[in-house]
């Protein structure tokens, strides 16, 4: 029925099968708006936060989609800036990766700030000296730019095409792409930095408090490496899982070996700095603000073991799997290394979200627990399900895997 | 510029940070905007064939865009840097001007002189065959399946060539551009129907059409071309550059058969092409099959 939409040389299902993959998500989608919209009708009293814990699971959900989603900014840059050409197999798929996690990420934020109809007061009101203030703006431009480069892809499908101002539009933005690749990595070493800075500053939380360069604390830093870190991974692993869903080779294992290498190097760097990093907090800046560190741990279930896990564990061992020439070439290690990586960096967002606003810090405070009301649980599965539609639409009309037409006859 | 932000004062944090913002929102419109005029220079100037043409060579897999040196051994590997355009390429002037068209390669016969020059000694009718394929020796071939033959009367008749026919046979439907068209090489030169494929025939030449055939008359278009010079059509194939080029074309013919769900037989297989191929494979995606033959995106 849709076959003139979809591109020239590839096999989709039938429109048939593809409703049927999409019924159940759309399912969840509006499940999922009906949780979000209850908050926003309601108030936040619809969630399981409070003063005291007011970052709950959109903030992991927020942080965590960001980081992923960096694959889109680092593999732009990596394409369109230091010219790795193997990457166009995968640069596609990389942007609407990073659209879903930022517009996801958006929603979700504007859902827990809430008063949807002020929020550009946050634009109009800025507070320059507020991490906040820099992500909100960082993030809001960095997705008008995904947005922009998602246009090319749009405009690519067969049909769309066929309508010369779309055609020449598409050809001139692409020829255009190097500077939204450029203006895009910009953005993003700037908020995925502000996030991390936002805990970094944080003086009464020493859980999370770090010294650092300048103004920057030391987790400005490595939010932006551990995000250019598991970009890759992120893209590997998802590649991989459509391969599997739809039974396609998309792209040539090489892809698959230089993205595994890549996060690789950048992981092992992150897991240095991040290993530092936490030895001087043990030693140094927590004790300094009155708290051996060793007590942070001693409430459960946080014990040490979600540090080794997060570094160890998540971090160095997937580093190494990932480094290694022999493993890297076969795709059940490197794709299980790039699930730990991805993994490895939503534990560390858990941990700077949860774990910090758990602890407590002064001597009447009392250590926190918290679990999700359904409505915040709901708007998480709105985007995920989100995340999913877009990207099942885009793979079936768009061009994700330029490479697909080309090793479909290799396979065969 | 930045006073109008609520709270503003001229101090490095404000004019750091919001300098940034607002520069970055300058950038991105103003590539809006470049890529906008851009385009719209590109509809005025009729750049629309030229920009599709480019788009969907740009999107062949990397071994169908290989230089023509290549087929014929002069080059190990090569991408063509002008999407098959030669008449640009200094590599491919220096190369036919550095080697005449040898022995063997027409007849047996001497021909110390270059391609086109050869090319006039050939009489019309003088064709062969090669893998049970007609190509006439005294037209040239473009590399989306067309041939073009100057006429004596500075016209060029432009016609599908053999395997072209052989892959479309009695077409469903043929749309032919009108007497006035403006055709350009590597532009659409008409479009043909066969089961669900809409192929988008390229043109091997610049000009403008004078007269219009059809399927049945075994050529499509007469064209007036735009200059009538050797460089004019230095692009197209001719005498030794269509066997190697030809075996190429039906090792990827077979391919995208293969890729299509059909059991196509190799050229070891021995054989030759039907007159319907098409007919043969009633069960292949013959959309696939011809945009990949017919060089489409």
């Amino acid at each position: 029925m849709d076959k003139e939409f979809i591109a020239r040389g590839v096999k989709r299902c039938s429109t048939g099968k593809f409703l049927l993959w999409i019924v159940p998500w759309a399912a969840l989608l509006a499940f999922g708006l009906y949780a979000a919209a209850l908050v926003l009708v309601k108030g936040l009293n619809q969630t399981n936060m409070d003063n005291r814990f007011a970052f709950g699971l959109w903030i992991f959900l927020d942080l965590t989609v960001i980081a992923l989603g960096a694959g889109a900014f680092f593999t732009g840059f990596l394409l369109y800036i230091l010219k790795i050409g193997e990457l166009r197999a995968v640069i596609n798929s990389a942007v609407v990766i990073g659209l879903v996690c930022y517009s996801g990420a958006v929603c979700v934020l504007a859902v827990d700030v809430g008063q949807p109809l002020r929020a550009w007061f946050t634009f109009w009101y800025p507070n320059v000296h507020s991490m906040l203030t820099e992500v909100t703006f960082c993030i809001s431009c960095y997705l008008t730019v995904l947005a922009i480069e998602y246009v090319p892809i749009v405009l690519k499908n067969r049909k769309l095409r066929e309508v010369p101002s779309f055609l020449v539009f598409e050809f001139e933005l692409h020829k255009l792409i190097y500077v939204l690749a450029g203006v895009g990595t910009f953005l993003s070493f700037f908020h995925q930095g502000s996030l991390g800075g936002l805990y970094g500053v944080l003086r009464g939380r020493p859980f999370a408090f770090r010294e650092g360069l300048a103004v920057w604390p030391s987790t400005f830093f490595l939010f932006i490496l551990s995000a250019a870190a598991v970009g890759p991974s992120f893209v590997l692993l998802t590649t991989w899982l459509v391969e599997k869903i739809s039974r396609k080779k998309l792209v040539k294992p090489e892809v698959f070996g230089l993205l595994g290498r890549i996060s690789g190097l950048l992981l092992s760097v992150y897991v240095i700095a991040k290993t530092v990093d936490t030895l001087i907090w043990i030693n140094r800046t927590s004790p300094e603000s009155g708290f051996p560190a060793a007590q942070y741990y001693s409430w459960q279930p946080f014990g040490t073991w979600i540090l080794f896990a997060e570094i160890g564990l998540l971090g160095l061992v997937p580093a190494l799997m990932l480094l290694s020439p022999k493993l890297r070439a076969h795709t059940g290690w490197l794709v299980a290394a790039a699930a730990m990586a991805c993994c490895g960096v939503a534990l560390n967002r858990f941990v700077m979200t949860v774990q910090t606003l758990a602890l407590p810090t002064l001597a009447f405070d009392r250590y926190l627990s918290y679990f999700p009301s359904w409505q915040e649980v709901g708007t998480f599965l709105a985007v995920v399900a989100f995340g999913v539609l877009v990207y099942s639409v885009s793979f079936r009309y768009f061009q994700l895997f330029p490479s697909e037409r080309e090793l479909k006859m290799q396979v065969k | 510029m930045l006073p109008w932000n609520y709270g503003f004062q001229w101090n490095a944090g404000h004019i750091i940070f919001l300098g940034a913002f607002y520069a970055v929102l300058a950038t991105v419109a103003a590539t809006l905007l470049r890529a906008g005029i851009r385009s719209r220079r590109d509809l005025r100037t009729r750049k629309v064939e030229h920009i599709r043409w480019h788009s969907d060579f740009h999107d062949l897999p990397a071994q169908d865009r290989v230089c023509r040196h290549v087929l014929t051994g002069e080059f190990k590997s090569r991408e063509c840097p002008h999407a098959f355009d030669c008449r640009e390429c200094e590599t491919h002037a220096k190369l036919i001007e550095r080697r005449p068209v040898a022995e063997e390669e027409i007849f047996g016969l001497v021909f110390p002189v270059s391609r086109v020059e050869v090319l006039a000694e050939v009489q019309a009718g003088d064709e062969e065959e090669f893998f049970g394929l007609s190509f006439p020796l005294n037209r040239m071939y473009h590399r989306g399946h067309t041939w073009a033959q100057r006429e004596s009367d500075g016209t060029v008749t432009v016609g599908l060539d053999d395997l072209a026919s052989r892959l479309i046979a009695t077409p469903d439907a043929v749309t032919l551009p009108a007497p006035g068209s403006l055709l350009e090489v590597n532009g659409t030169a008409f479009h043909v129907r066969k089961r669900d494929a809409d192929v988008r025939v390229l043109s091997p030449v610049d000009g403008e059409v004078i007269e219009t055939g059809g399927a049945g008359q075994g050529w499509y278009l007469r064209v007036r071309p735009t200059a009538n010079d050797e460089r004019a059509f230095r692009h197209l194939l001719r005498g030794a550059e269509i066997r190697p080029w030809l075996m190429r074309e039906l090792e990827r013919l077979q391919l995208t058969l293969s890729a299509e769900g059909a059991a196509a037989p190799a050229l070891a297989d021995g054989g030759l092409p039907v007159a319907d191929i098409s007919a043969s494979y009633p069960k292949a995606d013959w959309d696939a099959v011809c945009g990949e033959m017919f060089l489409e995106g």
